[in-house]
């Protein structure tokens, strides 16, 4: 054997291990689930070759289109929401803006340390019909037949979800911004101060262009987890009432374990993953910019 | 060399732990003396009541067959169902599973899965209740040995709290409507309901509903296409009923959000004159109620209404859940399969079950000390004409469609005539 096919025989002995694992529970799952976005099957029986139809389905069914906006909405308080106040806290804490700063990080990072359904039950109590939010309003304003009525509004109906998913999921995003400012030099924010920067030029000049490239890996994080969306309102609501606070996930889950209709979750399934690399991508394009604007 | 022998061993390593999380389809086991069977049940074990019937059941079972063990694991609701068509798709099954006996189950029963258990069932149907022997696959299968026969609508009434109102039981649906003022007045709750699951609707209200409207001849010509549609005036008017109610705040504030059990405490907690649920309620009620209150609790039905084509008091009625067994099991170890499911489902079982609350499809008599309740069941089941309910005679997709456009039925966001458009179409093209 010569060296060439020595460190070839090597190379694919070594590698192929892990591509068959890679392929096994990443490609495989993906290549088939856009197969079966094109058939038609109850899980059982022959698929039947159905071509686009799930994916007109799909596009022309308001359930789905509603779902859509909803997790868009999800999206941008995921991105809009938690990764600027995160951030924010994370600076503040940082900077020692505020005192007993362990005791703030700790009460911020908290929600994420309990699990989506306790969390979803925990605040399903609060904005049930009978829940505590109902009591108190009745308690302030005298009004026994108060009732909060939030969910039954198509349009409202997520706000309760999203204030939920923006309290829980801050304190992470806040706990990795705050590792990533501790590895900057504080001699670097030293000599600036004595330099004479203000704090909003030690923000925009030190801080933030050390800290793109991380802000790009938590927003990927935040667009692909809120796309995937599903335990926390599933536990809340199940979608309802009247599917207004359905997202995509959601409608992906009903339509094939109630209703069989794998090739319409599969299309779903598809769905999620296209929105995923086209936002991830756009995203990339955004950080790119002000990698260049700050190098 | 020793490098490419260090590589296949990894090769070999990895290979070796993949086949080993594959795992192994489990089936039954049998020694000697004991046979043990895996068995998947469907128990909500934050329910004490629930949880306390299955253990004196499972004590029972094992006395009496002391050679047969189960292996058991716990579903409930929509982890149940998951679970179960993860199982089936997957081919891993338990030798023994609990399933409906409509679509609900359909992964299961539909793709050959479940043994058809007619028979061991030969010679025994007619100790059953008519209804619970209707067949359940397209060739008379019978996939599942009914436990009970399930009345899904009962208007719960709180007869003292009418009588203390100076009201009686109305006789229509206008002198229901015209009660709400004064059971308000009272800051009670005229009918406490629960819908944030969108099924209870369809199938504790609207179904007896549909019935009452438009009659037997008319509700099995529509599901059959024959000459007849979910658009006709006989639908719509069961839609009109459910939206006046509403719009008339006859029922429990805030029901398409509430969790099922929010009207159940009401009532119990007598904050409600009426309460609209299914039979199966009553297994709850018996260990919730006082003794008191289960004397002036009332079964009763909705009241007639307008134009109505259909039987006066009758309530919806279908074949109800039970056990039945994987299509693999062969020999001793079906013969044990059978036995937990005869006995869940025959005398021994259903006398258990019957002194806990439930109605049995096993015909037997009702003991002289049974629970008030469970007599005043026993009774409504034996008295009360029936129709069909919805979610036994059409499919889980039709009957989401419908469950989610009842709630913005309610909302504002559909009127009657569009929910029974929108439903007739998805029926003919996908049920008929």
């Amino acid at each position: 054997m010569t060296s060439i096919q020595y460190r070839r025989a090597s190379y694919i002995t070594l590698v192929a291990p892990a591509f068959l694992v890679y392929a096994a529970v990443i490609i495989f799952p993906i290549a088939y689930t856009a197969y079966l976005s094109f058939v038609r099957w109850q899980g059982f029986g022959i698929p039947q070759w159905v071509g686009l139809a799930n994916y007109t389905r799909m596009l022309t069914d308001p359930i789905f289109l509603h779902g859509l906006r909803n997790n868009l909405l999800v999206v941008g308080i995921s991105v809009f929401g938690q990764i600027p106040l995160g951030f924010v806290l994370a600076y503040v804490i940082y900077r020692r803006m505020v005192r007993a700063e362990k005791f703030f990080e700790v009460m911020v990072f908290l929600p994420i340390t309990i699990s989506p359904v306790v969390v979803a039950i925990l605040w399903n109590q609060i904005f049930s019909p009978a829940g505590a939010f109902t009591a108190i309003v009745r308690a302030l304003a005298g009004n026994p037949s108060y009732v909060m009525r939030l969910f039954e509004d198509r349009t409202l109906a997520i706000v309760p979800i999203l204030f939920v998913i923006l309290w829980m999921y801050t304190g992470l995003y806040m706990v990795i911004y705050l590792a990533n400012l501790q590895r900057i030099d504080p001699e670097i924010i030293e000599s600036a101060t004595i330099d004479g920067a203000s704090e909003p030029q030690i923000f925009g000049r030190i801080v933030l262009p050390a800290m793109v490239n991380i802000i790009f890996t938590t927003t990927v994080f935040a667009v692909s987890g809120s796309l995937k969306s599903f335990d926390l309102i599933w536990a809340f609501t199940q979608g309802g009432p009247a599917h207004y606070t359905e997202v995509i996930a959601i409608y992906m889950y009903r339509h094939t374990f109630r209703f069989y209709n794998y090739g319409l979750g599969a299309s779903t399934s598809m769905a999620i993953i296209i929105l995923s690399v086209v936002l991830i991508y756009g995203l990339r394009t955004i950080a790119r910019h002000f990698e260049r604007r700050y190098e | 060399m020793k490098k490419i022998l260090l590589c296949v061993a990894a090769v070999l390593l990895v290979g070796g732990v993949l086949l080993f999380a594959a795992g192994r389809a489990e089936q039954a086991t049998t020694d000697d003396e004991t046979i043990t069977l895996t068995m998947f049940t469907y128990t909500d074990l934050t329910d004490s009541v629930d949880v306390a019937n299955w253990e004196v059941l499972l004590e029972a079972f094992h006395e009496l067959h002391p050679n047969i063990r189960f292996e058991i694991d716990h579903g409930f609701d929509e982890a149940y169902h998951t679970r179960l068509q993860a199982m089936s798709a997957a081919g891993r099954l338990p030798d023994i599973m609990f399933l409906w006996p409509d679509d609900r189950t359909g992964m299961v029963t539909a793709s050959g899965q479940a043994k058809d258990l007619r028979p061991w069932l030969s010679g025994l149907e007619g100790e059953f209740a008519e209804i619970a022997m209707m067949p359940q696959g397209s060739n008379g299968e019978i996939y599942e040995l009914p436990e009970q026969v399930t009345a899904t609508h009962v208007m719960f009434t709180n007869e003292r709290l009418l009588d203390e109102l100076g009201l009686d039981f109305p006789r229509t649906h206008q002198e229901l409507l015209a009660q709400g003022p004064v059971i308000r007045e009272a800051g009670l709750i005229p009918i406490a309901m629960d819908n944030g699951g969108g099924w209870q609707m369809q199938s504790t209200f609207l179904s007896a509903l549909v019935e009452r409207t438009g009659g037997m001849e008319w509700y099995n010509r529509v599901l059959a296409g024959d000459n007849a549609s979910f658009e006709d005036r006989e639908f719509v008017a069961a839609l009109d009923i459910i939206q006046d109610l509403y719009r008339n705040d006859m029922f429990s504030p805030g029901m398409n959000t509430a969790d099922y059990g929010r009207a159940l405490t009401d009532f119990v907690n007598e904050r409600a004159v009426y309460f609209i649920d299914g039979g199966w309620r009553v297994n709850a009620l018996v260990a919730e109620l006082t003794e008191d209150q289960k004397g002036h609790v009332g079964l009763r039905t909705y009241p007639d209404v307008a134009n109505q084509r259909g039987v006066s008091g009758s309530t919806a009625m279908v074949q109800g859940t039970g056990y039945g067994m994987n299509s693999r099991l062969e020999g001793a170890a079906a013969d044990a399969a059978w036995e937990w499911i005869w006995f869940y489902s025959g005398p021994v079982g259903s006398e258990i079950r019957q002194r806990h609350g439930a109605v049995p499809a096993y015909r037997i008599d009702l003991p002289a000390d049974a629970d008030p309740m469970v007599t005043k069941l026993t009774g409504f089941i034996n008295e009360t004409p029936a129709g069909w309910v919805l979610d036994s005679v059409l499919g889980q997709e039709s009957m989401g469609l419908l469950q989610g456009d009842l709630q913005e039925m309610m909302l504002g966001s559909r009127t009657p005539g569009q929910v029974a458009q929108r439903f007739e179409r998805f029926v003919a093209a996908n049920e008929r």
